[in-house]
């Protein structure tokens, strides 16, 4: 007789309703989508034009007061980066020799036109227009769409290193999900197949990020693999989720996987993950259909 | 219709809109990846206090829907139903005529708290974040807190001068 006066209960009854509507949404929404429906464009396209007002203005004022700031730590920085630079044009011209004769032996063994352009990528300059601060659902938005191309999955680097992937894409505006967000549980995030920067022989898997310590974990090391503390962590690009050459992170330490056969080193993030302005999206060449 | 709603409705999305915007701006860089302040949050329960608790549990499930679609990182519904509640739910135990202000501070206070750990409840449930309630309320629920409040104590006088205006417009229209 309880529960008959319970679901009598007109409030009570519509709030379960309610609640189990939420949890079906938000299940049928967890999963990947083909694309998003046109009110969500909508919506996410007129709140991206307001949001674009406010955000670079802004940008600029707060910016203005931290350069002056650091007036000194501009001129070292200057220093450090002539020197970077002088190096560069050093390295430039051996690069040139080096391509060049790539070139004729990709020739010579008649590579077709996809495999010549497998790794010829380009950078699009986009403008972050808004964040969204929520520790584990962390996201950015972009002021590039599918107008300009931007498709769900692409890499999106800043000047230091990776930052996340293009999770939703609406006309004029995309979302950036943070690999900080990285979970291997997460149905919607894939590992990235990595290698050191110089020496190609180190290969590991980075799948999650442990928000305890800011790091990435790279697991799948083998035993004999020549990983040590310090070495600079690339993305491999063998498959064609990631580009190649994404700069991850630096190594921290490498220890003992959990059960013995294999490794893990902890990765120490070389973006920052603060202070949002430019990002490059990463677009891969068009596979032929 | 009342012009001052409209107004106050406008005010909210530009809210919204700074919250994304301007506040990690504001903040200083390693603030950044601590605190997710969320102030159209406790507006609402201003809303719910001082106005209506219906009303408020509208509002929030709409801006709430607003911050998913705009911010769709993994699922959309989240915020809708976590902010519809807890306003809904902290209107609800403080029926209170005319609330001084140490009540609606503790209605901050108890909000944000709900607010979050419903969030990181929900998060967990679906197995987006490894990491335990403990840390989680230490390094993301109580700094939180502490913003809620100082904006809370900062909007307090403003905001509840006009939405109690609305509420007399409302019922003088009634005894009408």
């Amino acid at each position: 007789m309880k529960l008959f006066k319970l679901l009598g209960n007109k409030r009570l009854f519509v709030i379960l309703i309610a609640l189990v509507m939420f949890i079906a949404l938000m299940g049928f929404t967890l999963g990947p989508r083909a694309s998003l429906s046109l009110p969500e464009k909508f919506l996410r396209d007129t709140v991206g034009f307001v949001q674009n007002i406010i955000y670079k203005p802004a940008g600029y004022v707060a910016g203005l007061f931290k350069d002056i700031g650091n007036m000194r730590e501009i001129y070292k920085e200057n220093e450090r980066l002539k020197i970077a630079l002088a190096q560069y044009t050093r390295e430039k011209a051996n690069y040139n020799f080096i391509e060049k004769q790539n070139k004729e032996l990709m020739e010579d063994l008649h590579f077709t036109e996809q495999q010549k352009n497998k790794f010829n990528y380009s950078y699009h300059i986009a403008q972050v227009i808004s964040v969204n601060a929520d520790p584990v659902n962390k996201t950015l938005v972009i002021d590039l769409g599918e107008r300009d191309g931007v498709k769900v999955g692409q890499s999106v680097i800043s000047i230091k290193g990776m930052v996340g992937v293009i999770s939703h894409v609406s006309n004029f505006t995309s979302t950036v999900k943070l690999i900080t967000a990285m979970d291997a549980k997460d149905p919607n995030s894939n590992g990235i197949a990595v290698t050191s920067m110089n020496n190609h022989k180190t290969f590991g898997v980075v799948e999650s990020y442990d928000e305890t310590s800011n790091t990435l974990l790279m697991t799948q090391i083998k035993q004999d693999d020549p990983i040590k503390r310090g070495d600079m962590i690339v993305s491999l690009g063998d498959t064609d989720k990631y580009p190649r050459g994404l700069i991850i992170g630096k190594v921290l330490n490498v220890q003992e996987s959990k059960f013995g056969k294999t490794k893990t080193a902890t990765i120490e993030p070389e973006a920052e993950f603060q202070d949002w302005k430019q990002l490059f999206v990463v677009f891969t060449p068009e596979a032929p259909k | 219709m009342n012009v001052r709603k409209q107004v106050l409705l406008l005010l909210l999305f530009l809210l919204f809109i700074l919250e994304g915007a301007l506040i990690p701006w504001i903040l200083p860089g390693s603030w950044q990846s601590i605190l997710a302040p969320n102030l159209v949050f406790i507006v609402l329960l201003f809303v719910s206090i001082y106005h209506n608790r219906h009303t408020a549990l509208v509002l929030g499930i709409i801006f709430g829907m607003l911050h998913d679609v705009v911010f769709y990182g993994d699922m959309i519904g989240t915020y809708s139903l976590v902010m519809g509640f807890s306003t809904y739910i902290m209107g609800f135990i403080f029926r209170v005529r005319r609330a001084p202000m140490p009540v609606m501070m503790t209605v901050v206070i108890l909000g944000s708290l709900l607010f979050d750990s419903m969030l990181y409840a929900i998060y967990r449930l679906f197995s987006l974040t490894q990491v335990t309630y403990d840390w989680n309320l230490l390094h993301h629920i109580l700094p939180d807190l502490v913003l809620h409040f100082v904006f809370g104590l900062i909007i307090y006088v403003p905001l509840r001068k006009q939405l109690e205006k609305i509420a007399r417009r409302e019922k003088k229209e009634k005894a009408a």
